[in-house]
């Protein structure tokens, strides 16, 4: 990205008032800063400890993902996805599978589809505890980081348990799913639905009802719901300005309809409530699992009917789901050949981003780091 | 300050809880039976179809085959099999598309080496590599 050139003349002014002179300067924050979540910069020019403006720079983690998976197939792509939303990529694995599926009209078996659920709502557990941590460390809270991740890694072992990789797991195929669950796997979940219950307890203990932190977020990086929609903002940066909109109620997909969950929201529009709905989140994910899990399907078939060589009919296909970041879409066209003639994938992460110049303008310094990590971004999925 | 307190009390009360930390490297760790680690190879079962080469999404196998040294036998046996494990991602693809299980994974996954072209392993080091072998493959 080019920088843009009228950010870099900095004004310098003389105050009658105070008899003092004051200047404009640009500081350089990241790439390489823990609280950029990753290979992030952000440009900020600051008058004193205001903001005047700022310009994120992106791209350091480009891989041309789309690019590449033209000349990949579609079993192939898959582990590419693992490596976007590198926090939750079971629902990269099954954005991709679901784009897939739509254009083949594929029909997925019921227990493929179970698996699926539970192993995506286990998956956005996950990415929030991992926000939960880091968004504390960044304001200043080093143990709930510690808590956040030892729970995490519960979920962690039992996907490796699953399918072998506790990260990039490429478990889901176009048709289903790779491996079936492994004898008392489904009785560790419960268990983890469990223990986790009564963890949240004690995280609402430990940091949600802290004073110093609610007067930290209250009232930062608020936008209202017309912003957050101009900005195509989608997930939780949508829903905290008061906006209902959850593609697993609204658009379900899956087997999500069989589920009695709700979509929290907030009308604050602020950290704060971004903080409070993530947290109310997991929650909703707990109850889903809990169904999932009450209602997974004893037995049967882990793999649908699927072609030998899967080639797509001609034509082009967008589908959305609901990652633990926003929406994440699919755009295949497909000129009828086993690979893509143009994959496209609309990465909720980047698109939410595009709101940090607005927010940060006129902020306190300070406040920076705390309205960026509120945003919840995953560089490998902004930069693709 | 009520809310600061109860924090507080929540972060005490680990003092006595179970530990959680690992102990590796000291005590290795031990990873389930499904973990995908590196890749054990066995030359003798392997029919050279190109199968995994072919599925790799980096391209990081490289094999060659040699006609079968017995005049009456059909096919071809291996000659050269390597693996590039700068690149290769642990995908599970070519174990899977394997139709003979020549190339399985294994549950060893410390490859840190002190320069990159350890990583190239040849069929040799591949074969040598076979303890704690997956079973389902
Ligand atoms: S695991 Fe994946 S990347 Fe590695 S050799 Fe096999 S197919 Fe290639
Ligand atoms: S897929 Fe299996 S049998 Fe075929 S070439 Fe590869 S290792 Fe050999």
């Amino acid at each position: 990205m080019s920088m843009n050139l009228d950010m870099i003349s900095l004004n310098s002014e003389f105050s009658e008032g105070t008899g003092l002179r004051t200047e404009e300067m640009l500081l350089n924050v990241g790439p390489q800063h823990p609280s950029t979540h990753g290979v992030f910069r952000l440009v900020v020019k600051i008058d004193g400890e205001t903001i005047k403006e700022s310009l994120p720079v992106i791209g350091y983690l480009h891989r041309g993902t789309e690019k590449l998976a033209e000349g990949l197939n579609y079993t192939q792509i898959i582990p590419y996805t693992d490596r976007m939303d590198y926090l939750s990529a079971m629902t990269n694995n099954y954005v991709i599978c679901h784009a897939v599926e739509t254009m083949m009209g594929i029909q997925i078996p019921e227990r493929a589809d179970f698996l699926r659920v539970i192993v995506m709502e286990m998956n956005r557990i996950a990415s929030h505890l991992v926000w939960w941590g880091t968004y504390l460390l960044d304001i200043g809270a080093m143990s709930p980081f510690l808590f956040a991740f030892r729970d995490r890694e519960m979920i962690l072992e039992l996907f490796n348990e699953l399918c072998g990789a506790r990260l990039t797991y490429n478990y889901m195929r176009i048709g289903g799913v790779k491996w079936d669950a492994p004898p008392g796997w489904i009785e560790k979940v419960k268990e983890f639905v469990k223990h986790l219950k009564k963890e949240i307890e004690n995280y609402h203990a430990l940091v949600t009802g802290n004073e110093i932190f609610i007067n930290r977020l209250q009232g930062i990086g608020k936008f209202d719901a017309k912003t957050a929609i101009d900005y195509s903002l989608s997930g939780v940066m949508l829903r905290s300005t008061g906006v209902k909109w959850d593609l697993r109620k609204d658009e379900p997909y899956s087997v999500y309809n069989r589920f009695e969950f709700d979509v929290p929201t907030a009308t604050e529009g602020d950290c704060l409530a971004r903080y409070q709905l993530r947290m109310a989140e997991i929650e909703q994910s707990l109850r889903i699992l809990e169904q999932a899990l009450g209602q997974f399907p004893e037995e049967g078939e882990i793999m649908g009917k699927v072609p030998k060589v899967i080639r797509p009919p001609q034509g082009e296909t967008f589908v959305r789901i609901e990652s633990p970041r926003g929406e994440i879409g699919c755009y295949i066209a497909s000129n009828g050949k086993d690979k893509p003639w143009r994959m496209k994938f609309r990465r909720p992460s980047f698109n939410n981003l595009q709101i940090l110049p607005k927010l940060l303008k006129g902020e306190n310094i300070s406040n920076m780091v705390a309205i960026l990590g509120s945003i919840d971004i995953v560089l490998g999925e902004v930069d693709a | 300050m009520l809310g600061f307190a109860k924090g507080l009390g929540y972060t005490f009360k680990q003092l006595t809880a179970k530990k959680v930390t690992h102990f590796y490297p000291d005590v290795p760790y031990p990873m389930p039976p499904r973990f995908r680690g590196i890749q054990h190879f066995s030359p003798e079962k392997c029919i050279v179809c190109n199968q995994c080469a072919r599925i790799c999404p980096t391209e990081c196998i490289q094999l060659t085959g040699k006609p079968h040294p017995d005049p009456e036998k059909k096919g071809k046996i291996i000659d050269t099999y390597d693996i590039n494990f700068e690149i290769c991602i642990l995908c599970d693809l070519c174990t899977e598309v394997c139709p003979t299980n020549a190339i399985v994974m294994t549950n060893n996954f410390e490859l840190a080496t002190y320069s990159r072209d350890e990583l190239f392993k040849n069929l040799n080091w591949l074969d040598d590599n076979n303890t704690n072998v997956r079973e389902e493959n």
